[in-house]
């Protein structure tokens, strides 16, 4: 007997690849939006700063526009930087 | 003194009564005969004397003899009736008891009638015999005594007598009438008895009776006695008579109005009939509208009223029929609301409604689509006929009640919303007409008090009070259906499982009728609610896009073992999945890590986590001589895969090689057993077999039976996302458990619901956290052991 497989058509979900699960500013999944957004994925992306924590961008964006000085992460009070790949 | 005895001799002749004489009529007396009684009682000086001796004469007469002996007529029994002398031929067996009733009528009215007519002559030839006599009220009195003493001595039985002959008399009055209406069938008609007399035609008395009747009526009519003997019986005749023709021309018709011909009727028969019986008017072409007295005049608004009421009676006992055939039936809903505006039924109405809705729909018998029919067709007719809504609140209040305790309904009304072809709901829908829900209430009740009207009479207060949200009334059928659980969230919770399973089973990829149908929805009932769903509709699109931009990109050195299409999803927004898994073979697997990897270069950032038991996979297999190509789940294609290399599994070896439980495994090797590809030759060891033998008896089965591996949901069933709920408590239960070391069932359930108090408020039972604490068990996180449940060491 042979069996060949003509074509697949499958299920899958897709995931942010990051080191954590939850945005830790809006406290939402990655794979969710944030707070303003209604569409995840490309309509509301993530960033990495060089110090290797991920936010969505959104929600990154809203809060060093909220430091007046010196523009931190959140997490870890290192300076932030957009680490670019 | 011999004068005196020739005189008394003459006054007997004068007035017969004062011999005791009152039914022959009195012989014509010469004048000579009154100049000579008058001269001889004048010098006698007794005139003023004899006057009231007649009064008291008449008076006695009419009490002890006339009113006795009319009455004795209708005192007899049915048997005696019958010996009552007729000089009339009709008279014979033919008319057997109830005409009987008829002629005993007439007989005794022509005898009461004889005897009026006689004490009648006493006044005038009084008048003759004294011309200076003032007018006194004397032939008033005789009409009055008459009453008084008939009426003192009425036997109850008397209105059957009157009604019966009444009947007679409206029947041969509508003979011409039936006539004109059976004109079609007159063949027929002809071996009918008579419409008037119930006599075979050829033997027809109607003329014979009619001339009776009608010279018995003027009697009564000269006597002033139609009104006080007959009032109460004809009315009850002629409302029996209304009540008969609504149930002759009305029942069962309910697509065109019934009251402009009901009125005519009233006008043309009824009141014509009763200005007949009223006045001395024998032919039914002289008569005009001044002719017709007042009492019949005012007669005619009562039994107006009455058919109103009678005709709104009648819809209302049919109104579930006419629910049913609605959008045919609005004629009988515009009579109806006529009626109602003249006649105040809105109990009766929702009463008899509500219960025949219980008996016809609101039992296990019928099925939940059928009662949903039922409920529309019920809010569409009753909107018709009240538009204030407060009708349909309370009768469909049962509805509700009984379709909240089915637990298919809201399946079955998100299914009716979204199902191809003409189904009450989609149509709906489609309509787009749409009524703000909800967001007004509160506001509008005090905002607007310039605009407000108060509740329409008629109806309960109390029933008002529990329903004072207006938005509800007004508004719309699917609000009115949605409104059933009175949430919407339950019913987009369903509508999005429904287009989960809808979307996972087809994967084509085809989203634009459920874009429309979202989008009809949105306009209903707010884009928040819906949010998930669209981002579903929106993963459905992308992965068409992603998967042309892989397949066109074909930057592959190898060309792949075969085509890859993938449904990408955002898990966050669909429902969840069932936990049933599967392993692919390896070379398999790696065709979709190429997929994956294609995806990653695509998608900077992300990966996909593939769910291999969901899809659909087209195969291709040779048998023997046999080329089979079908579409199958994915767990039916990795088995037939497995059984390339080798002829012979035992259930426990496959099952530990693709990670599906041996049960369910079977379940899915069955589909194969049903091809007649693969057989049991021992339990639980299968084989395939290359010769085509049983094949074609199985060719039949596998149809149905593919159909229900597709019908099966891909989506965790409502108690796997029960269990989903608890587990927000776990965290809590390790808790409890680490600091107290051990706990009975009944404490753990009282913390926890103190917590579920503060966060969120999921409710569920003790037996629900026994069954999730008992999974814990098996899952070796939790020891139980006299009746305390501790954490696993």
């Amino acid at each position: 007997m042979k069996v060949t497989i003509k074509s697949w058509t499958g299920v899958a979900s897709w995931r942010w690849i990051a080191n954590d699960e939850n945005c830790g500013i809006c406290r939402m999944s990655f794979e969710s939006t944030c707070p303003e957004c209604a569409l995840p994925g490309d309509d509301c992306p993530l960033v990495w700063g060089v110090c290797s924590h991920c936010f969505h961008m959104h929600c990154i964006v809203k809060w060093l526009n909220l430091q007046p000085l010196n523009k931190q992460c959140p997490m870890c009070r290192q300076s932030w930087k957009f680490n670019i790949h | 003194m011999c004068d005196l005895n020739a005189l008394w001799l003459d006054v007997l002749k004068i007035f017969p009564i004062l011999g005791g004489e009152t039914t022959s009529p009195p012989e014509t007396v010469e004048d000579a005969v009154f100049e000579n009684v008058y001269r001889h009682l004048a010098s006698l000086g007794t005139i003023e004397t004899l006057t009231s001796i007649l009064n008291l004469e008449i008076e006695s007469a009419i009490r002890n003899v006339l009113v006795p002996k009319f009455w004795k007529h209708f005192t007899l029994t049915e048997n005696e009736a019958p010996k009552v002398k007729l000089d009339i031929a009709l008279n014979t067996a033919a008319f057997s008891d109830p005409n009987a009733l008829f002629f005993t009528f007439i007989y005794a009215i022509e005898e009461l009638y004889n005897s009026y007519e006689c004490l009648e002559m006493v006044k005038p030839r009084l008048l003759h015999l004294n011309k200076k006599l003032l007018l006194s009220s004397s032939l008033e009195n005789t009409k009055n005594t008459l009453h008084n003493a008939l009426l003192a001595q009425l036997p109850p039985s008397f209105n059957n007598f009157v009604c019966d002959f009444y009947s007679v008399h409206f029947r041969l009055f509508t003979k011409d009438l039936t006539l004109s209406l059976n004109t079609l069938d007159s063949e027929v008609f002809t071996d009918l008895p008579c419409a008037g007399c119930n006599f075979d035609l050829d033997q027809c008395c109607c003329q014979k009776l009619t001339e009776m009747v009608t010279t018995t009526n003027i009697k009564l009519l000269k006597m002033g006695l139609i009104d006080r003997l007959a009032g109460s019986a004809l009315t009850a005749l002629i409302k029996l008579k209304i009540k008969e023709h609504i149930n002759d021309t009305c029942v069962g018709i309910f697509d065109r109005s019934h009251l402009k011909q009901l009125e005519t009727w009233i006008n043309d028969v009824v009141m014509t009939w009763l200005t007949c019986i009223f006045t001395e008017w024998k032919s039914k072409d002289d008569i005009s509208q001044e002719k017709i007295p007042k009492s019949v005049q005012a007669f005619k608004v009562k039994l107006t009223y009455f058919m109103y009421e009678t005709f709104a009676q009648n819809v209302i006992s049919q109104f579930f029929s006419i629910i049913i055939d609605y959008p045919d039936s609005s004629p009988a809903i515009d009579d109806l609301k006529i009626c109602m505006e003249k006649i105040d039924m809105r109990i009766h109405l929702t009463e008899s409604l509500r219960s025949s809705l219980e008996a016809r729909i609101l039992h296990p018998g019928v099925n939940t689509m059928d009662i949903l029919t039922g409920y529309i067709a019920a809010i569409k007719a009753i909107r018709h006929l009240d538009n204030t809504g407060v009708i349909l609140e309370i009768v469909t209040a049962p509805i509700k009640d009984y379709l909240r305790k089915r637990n298919d309904t809201v399946r079955r009304v998100v299914t009716g919303l979204t199902e191809e072809g003409p189904t009450d709901l989609s149509e709906e829908l489609a309509k787009g007409e749409f009524i703000k829900y909800g967001k007004d209430a509160g506001n509008n009740e005090y905002s607007n008090w310039e605009n407000w009207e108060p509740d329409p009479f008629g109806i309960d207060p109390d029933v008002l009070e529990l329903n004072n949200s207006k938005v509800i009334r007004s508004a719309d059928i699917i609000s009115m259906v949605v409104d059933i659980y009175g949430s919407k969230e339950l019913f987009m919770v369903e509508y999005r499982n429904l287009m989960a399973d809808r979307l996972l089973s087809q994967l084509d990829f085809n989203s634009e009728k459920e874009i429309r149908n979202l989008e009809l929805l949105k306009i209903r009932f707010g884009e928040s609610l819906l949010h998930s769903c669209e981002v579903m509709l929106k993963d459905v699109t992308d992965s068409k896009r992603i998967n042309a931009h892989i397949h066109g990109d074909g930057n592959s050195d190898e060309s792949p073992l075969f085509d890859i299409s993938s449904l990408i999803i955002s898990a966050q927004f669909w429902p969840s999945f069932n936990k049933e898994s599967l392993q692919l073979p390896v070379e398999l697997e790696n065709e979709f890590k190429k997929f994956t990897k294609a995806y990653e270069s695509y998608k900077g950032n992300r990966t996909l986590n593939w769910r291999t038991v969901t899809g659909k996979v087209n195969i291709v297999i040779e048998i023997g001589d046999r080329v089979l190509e079908m579409t199958v789940p994915p767990t039916q294609a990795v088995i037939i895969y497995h059984f390339q290399h080798k002829n012979e599994w035992s259930l426990e070896e496959l099952s530990s090689l693709i990670k599906v439980p041996p049960s369910a495994l079977r379940r899915r090797i069955s589909f194969w057993q049903n091809h007649g590809l693969i057989a049991e030759i021992e339990p639980g060891v299968f084989s395939l077999l290359e010769k085509e033998t049983e094949k074609t008896q199985f060719e039949d089965v596998n149809i149905t039976d593919a159909d229900e591996e597709d019908l099966e949901s891909a989506m965790a069933s409502a108690s796997d996302q029960r269990e989903e709920e608890l587990q927000v408590f776990w965290s809590y239960i390790v808790g409890m458990l680490t600091n107290l070391d051990c706990m009975p069932i009944d404490r753990i359930h009282q913390m926890l619901k103190l917590f579920a108090s503060h966060s969120g408020g999921v409710e569920f039972t003790q037996d629900e956290l026994k069954h999730f604490l008992q999974r814990k068990v098996r899952e070796h996180k939790l020891l139980f052991s006299g009746g305390v449940y501790q954490l696993a060491k």
